[in-house]
């Protein structure tokens, strides 16, 4: 197979986003099956130290675009932009992250280039000799196999996916600087700005006791209130439809527009394990989860997995270990 | 202006997902429930919103599906939609989201949408392609994840701000006509009211059978699915809620947690 795989690297005011360097673990594991040469691409205004970085870290052939425009991401210069310059690079896979951005190009992007477009790719693999990808549905309960049926195909990858084999040191490599025209013309970006600072409780718990829509009535909140009360250094946090419905804030929201976290132990309560959840969780030490769900994708990252309603079995479960402590004390 | 919301229906979240026997596509219970996408209820209740307060503002609604689908076009009009439109299309599995949206491209064509709306993503394949695919075909602008937004008539443009990671925000002004996914948590969705219900069934949608639009091929195929292979080495617990619990505190006592 001729041709490139092609890394559209994610970066914000001229930091690489961490992200960025799982791409390169995807393209390895192509790589793997189909011998082909990996390309990056890195957007921005004045890219060529995020370009010499990563051709220094991660190899070479680097296209580092510039453009006054740049400064920030905007979806209509990006797809101008990638749009003119990736047939030259005979792409066969472009791989991006499936962040925002990522979530906000990939689509588009595709449709401009003829390309398929496979998003929240969590996984590669040969199906009858054919390359396939594999990416979650669902609510993460069924995986789906994936075939591209053209030559070019767009896939976003999901965070957490794939790991880079980076060798100690790799080729020095080559990196180029293109200066490439073009202003976007009915999309007018304004910035960023802060919104929500992190809960700092969340980011320090040790232990973090999430509850997701399981929990079926704002009531039974003070059953994960109390759960958490357990553990000294904890914090009650939750998925995005619980905070969707103003049962939590915002900052408690564990996710991809949320919080993520990385405490020695999550306790899931009724959470399905959504990816958009589990991304930002994916770091905990050690994860207990309860659900009434045995096919639920949380109890794919569990530790421990319980089988129970949680409006139930938390009550049994304070009740037991109230009753222990009792006894140890006495 | 004249206002499009694309909305699908799908499978209640909490509803037992199965593979057919071949491993092709999922089957459900046969009374398995289904409802209006939850991302497109927010996008629905949006796009009803602005229609509030302006003036000469109507609010159509799209679905592509087959016919159990126009429940989600009566529970829209029961929420105070005008006009439904139902992009028939029978066949069950895998519909790839680039023929979804050529579909409803083609239908917007030929006709004056200053605004098109949609979820963020649908909750059953979590693929969100249709809304920013669509933007690209009518080459409008687009913006996804959309947590505010705010109409300028005059300048013909409209002001969003999209939700990013790390509790930031991006801001944009797109030219109309644009496309905006909406994120969830934007507004609080309405229920239907009963007048607007009892209208909404004597009023019929639109009907587009999907064979009579330009034919679209897919550009990938759904080989197979399957249960996720278990990743971790998880400990199921068994027994008894109480033999559960205890087994639990022990765990977490070893672990030094309590």
């Amino acid at each position: 197979m001729g041709g490139s795989i092609v890394i559209i690297a994610e970066q914000h005011g001229g930091q690489m986003a961490p992200v960025s360097y799982e791409l390169m673990g995807l393209a390895e594991e192509i790589q793997a099956l189909y011998p082909m040469e990996v390309r990056t691409v890195i957007l921005g205004q004045g890219p060529e130290t995020l370009a010499r970085e990563w051709a220094d870290s991660m190899g070479g052939g680097v296209v580092a675009v510039d453009n006054p425009h740049l400064k920030t991401y905007n979806s209509e210069l990006y797809k101008d932009i990638l749009g003119r310059i990736l047939p030259e690079l005979k792409p066969v896979f472009i791989v991006m992250p499936c962040t925002t951005q990522g979530m906000d190009l990939a689509p588009g992007l595709s449709v401009r280039l003829r390309a398929a477009c496979l998003t929240a790719v969590d996984g590669v693999r040969l199906e009858q000799g054919e390359i396939c990808f594999t990416r979650k549905m669902y609510n993460g309960k069924i995986e789906a196999v994936v075939r591209p049926t053209v030559k070019t195909t767009l896939l976003s990858v999901q965070p957490g996916s794939f790991k880079t084999q980076k060798p100690a040191r790799r080729d020095s490599g080559l990196w180029e600087r293109r200066s490439i025209g073009g202003q976007p013309e009915k999309t007018r970006a304004l910035g960023r700005k802060q919104i929500r600072e992190e809960d700092a409780g969340l980011a320090r718990a040790d232990v973090v006791v999430a509850a997701g829509r399981g929990i079926g009535k704002e009531g039974n909140l003070s059953l994960i209130r109390r759960l958490a009360a357990l553990f000294p250094k904890s914090a009650v946090a939750g998925s995005r439809p619980l905070c969707d419905s103003g049962w939590l804030e915002y900052k408690q929201q564990v996710g991809l527009t949320g919080a993520t976290v990385s405490p020695k132990l999550y306790i899931a309560c009724g959470i399905s394990g959504a990816i958009q959840h589990t991304v930002g969780m994916q770091g905990a030490g050690f994860v207990v989860a309860l659900s009434t769900d045995p096919n639920a994708a949380i109890f794919n990252l569990a530790d421990v997995c319980i089988i129970e309603d949680l409006t139930t079995f938390i009550p049994v479960l304070l009740e037991t270990y109230a009753k222990e402590t009792g006894r140890s004390a006495g | 202006m004249r206002l499009l919301v694309c909305i699908k229906q799908v499978l209640e979240s909490e509803t037992a997902v199965f593979l057919d026997q071949a491993k092709t596509w999922i089957e459900t219970e046969a009374q398995a429930r289904y409802g209006m996408n939850d991302a497109d209820q927010f996008a629905l209740e949006e796009a009803l919103m602005i229609k509030e307060a302006r003036a000469d503002t109507k609010v159509d609604v799209l679905t592509v599906g087959p016919g159990r689908a126009g429940q989600v076009l009566e529970r829209a009009l029961g929420m105070g939609a005008d006009r439904a439109v139902h992009v028939l299309a029978e066949a069950e599995g895998y519909l790839a989201p680039l023929i979804i949206a050529s579909w409803i491209a083609h239908y917007i064509r030929e006709r004056d949408y200053g605004l098109i709306l949609t979820g963020i993503m649908a909750q059953d394949d979590m693929q969100g392609q249709v809304g920013p695919m669509v933007a690209e075909l009518l080459g409008v602008p687009c913006a996804t994840s959309v947590i505010f937004e705010e109409v300028d008539s005059e300048k013909k443009s409209v002001y969003v701000e999209r939700e990013i990671e790390g509790g930031l925000r991006e801001m944009f002004v797109l030219d109309l006509p644009a496309v905006m996914t909406i994120q969830t948590g934007i507004n609080r969705p309405r229920y239907p009211s009963l007048s607007n219900l009892l209208r909404a069934k004597r009023q019929k949608a639109l009907v587009i059978d999907a064979e009579t639009l330009p034919p679209v091929e897919g550009r990938e195929k759904v080989v197979g699915i399957d249960y996720p292979r278990k990743s971790g080495t998880g400990d199921v617990l068994h027994g008894t809620p109480q033999e559960k619990a205890l087994r639990l505190i022990e765990i977490l006592k070893d672990k030094a947690f309590l």
